[in-house]
């Protein structure tokens, strides 16, 4: 084991119902040195992490930490090792002060009192290092995210830090305050402590990384030293393309003069996609590429009025629609199936049927049930039609596995008989026989007539089945390609580029 | 073959343990006092009496309002407002009556007010006050908890201002029927509590009401995705509590043909909520059981009624009632039903080695 290496993980696997989260994964960490951990989501980067804290137990694996095997049983434990993380919602008290925030818990005693002088002097001196010149009795809350951020990190530095987890610190920061975490972060470099970097944000690993490894699908694909790779290889490393072969569907074929069915010119709502216009034809299948928070579902959410767009206009069908709510957008015939399915998707403790009848019966209202006839008669047409594994349809939704949820999540909207079908991420986290299924169906439906929006972060995916792509970077729409002229390599260039670009305003 | 009776899914249901604990506590009193279940017929009241119908009667105020509190609970919230609602309704119910003590200042079997103003306007006012609750927490957004404590605090202080602070009496008969009256043998108090049992139970289950209250919740984001209109089903169930809470203060005020703006109601919403959980329905909200809720208020009196019928000293009945309903929240509680469950499907599973063997 070279010297440098403060920590080393060496074939982590763990296994979660149903799926292995991490496979034979090996992780090293050097003294000094900022490491990116990059992956799609559920690549498994935060159950990698959360091994290392001692909030998931490993199956198999080691992990060595200054030459001593661990195995951290709690966050507190692995936090007494020297292990600090700080989380991607910062996770401290707003209306405590600065001070009390950095020393809860371990407040510094003087006569069985605490000793408040020399907590606000010592919370001020440690905010001095962060370059932070700011009144640390005042409450958290008074400071912009930035330095609360800064209060996060000083309070797990704090405590005798050798390794300092950062995940995804940056994705509510501004530029300016990228560069002062930046900053900070070369401070605590220099200083020997060694860095884990989680983000999405491609142009700031290169900013700030030595090294960085990349995970997919619970597997390591590789470590590389940053001037070792590029962009254009990182992206297609994460997303990955050993999907290809198992497929072999036809895209839908729409017809020149087809009516576009939903149209949407300019619509925006500050803070979230300030303007941008899709146009879905008949029968048309449109892809949405781009990495995770380049604005892809806050687009889907505000067609489907789940956020409100305050400016710009839509037409349904050829008519002007105002769409305020999910309500306004089922009626119009849109349907929406959320990217989260376990938090925005399913009635977990509600019964198959019930699920799939819901949007059903929440267009006709409560006052017009339907029949238990026709709930049974569309629960078991769905059930057989998409192949959902159950034995019934009165088995909970919360006790099927995550790709048969998926599939009722989706009957729930075919039901409705839809004109427009939003689909975010319909395929994340479900195995490769339930995803080839859910591709099958879309494309079904664009031949029956159903437009269709598919947001997937697997390129290979959108390349398959979109009749048009729209590319989505920074909360903007950046290019638009026809389905037949895409290749994998020309939107990773597009996303590619346009972190460069980004790369170059920042620095 | 036959489908065959799943014992472990039926020790797994609160409402068997419900069932369990209730024939337990009249277990015990058939054992000490076989006559705690006699029933009487009285020729001149037309009215069957005994301690059994006397339960079942006196349940009532709190059946009535938990039928509401039910569908509150489902949501994942509380209605604290009940009792103070009740004391409303009373109060406006004997202003009506008798209207100016200085003037009117005998009670007698009189209304000053026709009795359609009696009976209907504390109804109206207690819905609006539901309203009020329903706007605070669906448009407003409030936690229940707290919205609902608005008027549980000023509410009394509604109804005092409603009577002048006055304690009206009334001998008017028609009033009295609601709460002491009898229809086909049975106090009137059941029979309304009846009625509205059937009422709340088919507006729940035959429409699709009480699946959007179930999904909401579950889940009130992913609800709201589908196409539900959470707000309104919340508007709804907190206006159905208020309108549930009138019915029951007329009941209650009839009882002692006065209002008392600061007892009558007292506890009811605890008294409520117990009955809910105790009925089944899980304080987190989601899955709710009516039925679980009847018999929850039931145990509650059986309770009650027993301390009395025994004699328990007054000052002993709340400790009292505080042991038994925590023997029934015991053996409502996960573990023990696991257990129960666990137990009867490895017997099942023993009597089918049994029977390869």
């Amino acid at each position: 084991m070279p010297e440098n290496n403060l920590l080393e993980m060496r074939q982590i696997e763990i296994q979660f119902p149903g799926v292995k989260a991490l496979d034979k994964v090996d992780f090293t960490l050097r003294a000094g040195e900022i490491h990116s951990l990059l992956g799609e989501n559920g690549a498994g980067k935060s159950t990698l992490i959360k091994c290392l804290t001692g909030v998931n137990r490993m199956d198999a694996g080691t992990i060595t930490f200054m030459g001593n095997s661990i195995r951290p049983q709690s966050p507190q434990e692995a936090m007494g090792m020297g292990i600090s993380t700080v989380y991607q919602e910062v996770n401290l008290c707003p209306n405590l002060t600065v001070a009390e925030n950095i020393f809860v818990g371990r407040q510094p005693m003087k006569h069985g009192q605490i000793n408040w002088k020399a907590i606000t002097k010592r919370a001020q001196e440690l905010m001095a290092r962060f370059h932070q010149d700011i009144d640390v009795s005042r409450p958290l809350s008074y400071y912009s995210t930035a330095v609360q951020q800064m209060v996060a990190i000083a309070r797990a530095v704090d405590v005798q830090a050798k390794i300092l987890i950062l995940d995804e610190p940056t994705s509510s920061l501004d530029d300016n305050e990228v560069q002062l975490l930046f900053d900070v972060m070369r401070d605590l470099k220099a200083e020997g402590m060694g860095i884990i970097f989680i983000t999405h944000f491609l142009d700031q690993v290169f900013a700030i990384s030595d090294r960085l490894t990349i995970l997919r699908n619970g597997h390591l694909v590789g470590s590389y030293d940053i001037g070792d790779i590029t962009k254009v290889e990182l992206v297609t490393q994460m997303v990955g393309k050993d999907m290809d072969t198992i497929f072999n569907l036809k895209r839908a074929s729409v017809a020149e003069d087809a009516p576009y069915m939903l149209n949407a010119s300019h619509i925006g709502s500050p803070g979230q996609i300030e303007d941008i216009s899709v146009a879905v034809k008949k029968g048309e299948l449109i892809g949405f590429a781009g990495l995770l928070g380049s604005g892809r579902t806050e687009t889907a959410e505000m067609l489907f009025g789940a956020h409100r767009a305050t400016s710009g206009e839509l037409e349904v069908d050829g008519k002007k629609a105002e769409i305020k709510k999910p309500y306004d957008a089922l009626v119009k015939g849109i349907a929406f199936c959320p990217e989260d399915r376990k938090r925005d998707g399913i009635i977990s403790d509600l019964s198959i049927r019930e699920n799939i009848a819901l949007a059903v019966q929440a267009r006709k209202g409560f006052l017009h049930p339907l029949s238990s006839k026709e709930q049974n008669e569309m629960a078991d047409k769905y059930i057989k039609a998409l192949g959902i594994a159950t034995p019934d349809a009165e088995k909970k939704i919360g006790e099927l596995s995550g790709g048969n949820q998926q599939k009722v999540i989706l009957a729930r909207w075919m039901a409705t008989d839809p004109k427009v079908l939003i689909l975010d991420e319909p395929t994340r986290g479900i195995d490769i026989g339930a995803k080839a299924e859910i591709q099958r169906l879309m494309l079904e439906m664009c031949g029956e007539g159903v437009s269709v929006v598919f947001i997937s972060s697997e390129l290979d995916e959108i390349i398959r089945c979109s009749n048009r792509i729209i590319i989505m970077r920074d909360r903007e729409k950046v290019a638009e390609l026809n389905g037949d002229e895409a290749t994998q390599e020309k939107i990773l260039s597009i996303i590619a580029e346009g972190a460069k670009a980004a790369g170059g305003e920042a620095s | 073959m036959k489908k065959k009776l799943d014992f472990s899914a039926i020790a797994r249901s609160k409402v068997t343990w419900a069932v369990v604990a209730e024939a337990l506590i009249l277990l015990v009193c058939l054992f000490v006092r076989p006559e705690f279940f006699s029933i009487s017929y009285q020729p001149s009241t037309g009215m069957l009496y005994g301690n059994l119908i006397d339960i079942i009667n006196r349940s009532s105020e709190i059946t009535i309002i938990a039928m509401g509190m039910t569908l509150v609970i489902a949501l994942g919230g509380t209605d604290l407002s009940v009792g103070a609602l009740v004391a409303v309704s009373g109060a406006i119910a004997l202003k009506f009556l008798r209207w100016d003590v200085t003037i009117y200042n005998t009670p007698g079997d009189y209304t000053v007010y026709s009795f359609a103003l009696v009976l209907i306007v504390p109804l109206v006012v207690c819905i609006l006050m539901g309203m009020f609750n329903g706007f605070l927490i669906s448009k407003g957004e409030m936690q229940p908890i707290i919205a609902t404590l608005i008027l549980m605090v000023c509410g009394r202080g509604i109804a005092q201002i409603i009577t002048n602070g006055k304690q009206f009496t009334t001998q008017y008969s028609p009033f009295r029927v609601i709460g002491q009256g009898s229809i086909l043998y049975l106090p009137t108090p059941i029979i309304i509590t009846a009625v509205v049992v059937a009422a709340v139970a088919i507006f729940v289950r035959k429409t699709a009401f009480g699946t959007f209250v179930e999904s909401v919740g579950i889940n009130r984001k992913a609800s709201r995705l589908s196409g539900i209109n959470a707000q309104r089903i919340i508007f709804i169930v907190f206006t159905l509590t208020g309108f549930l809470s009138g019915i029951s203060g007329l009941i209650y005020s009839s009882r002692i043909m006065s209002n008392d703006s600061n007892n009558a109601g007292l506890n009811f919403e605890m008294d409520a909520i117990l009955a809910v959980v105790i009925g089944g329905t899980s304080m987190t909200g989601g899955k709710f059981s009516l039925v679980g809720t009847v018999l929850g208020s039931i145990i509650i009196r059986t309770i009650v009624n027993l301390v009395y019928y025994f004699g328990i000293a007054a000052e002993a009945t709340m400790a009292f009632k505080a042991i038994i309903i925590a023997v029934v929240i015991v053996l409502q509680s996960e573990p023990v039903r696991n257990y129960f469950a666990k137990r009867s499907s490895a017997r099942r599973e023993a009597v089918k080695g049994g029977a390869k063997a």
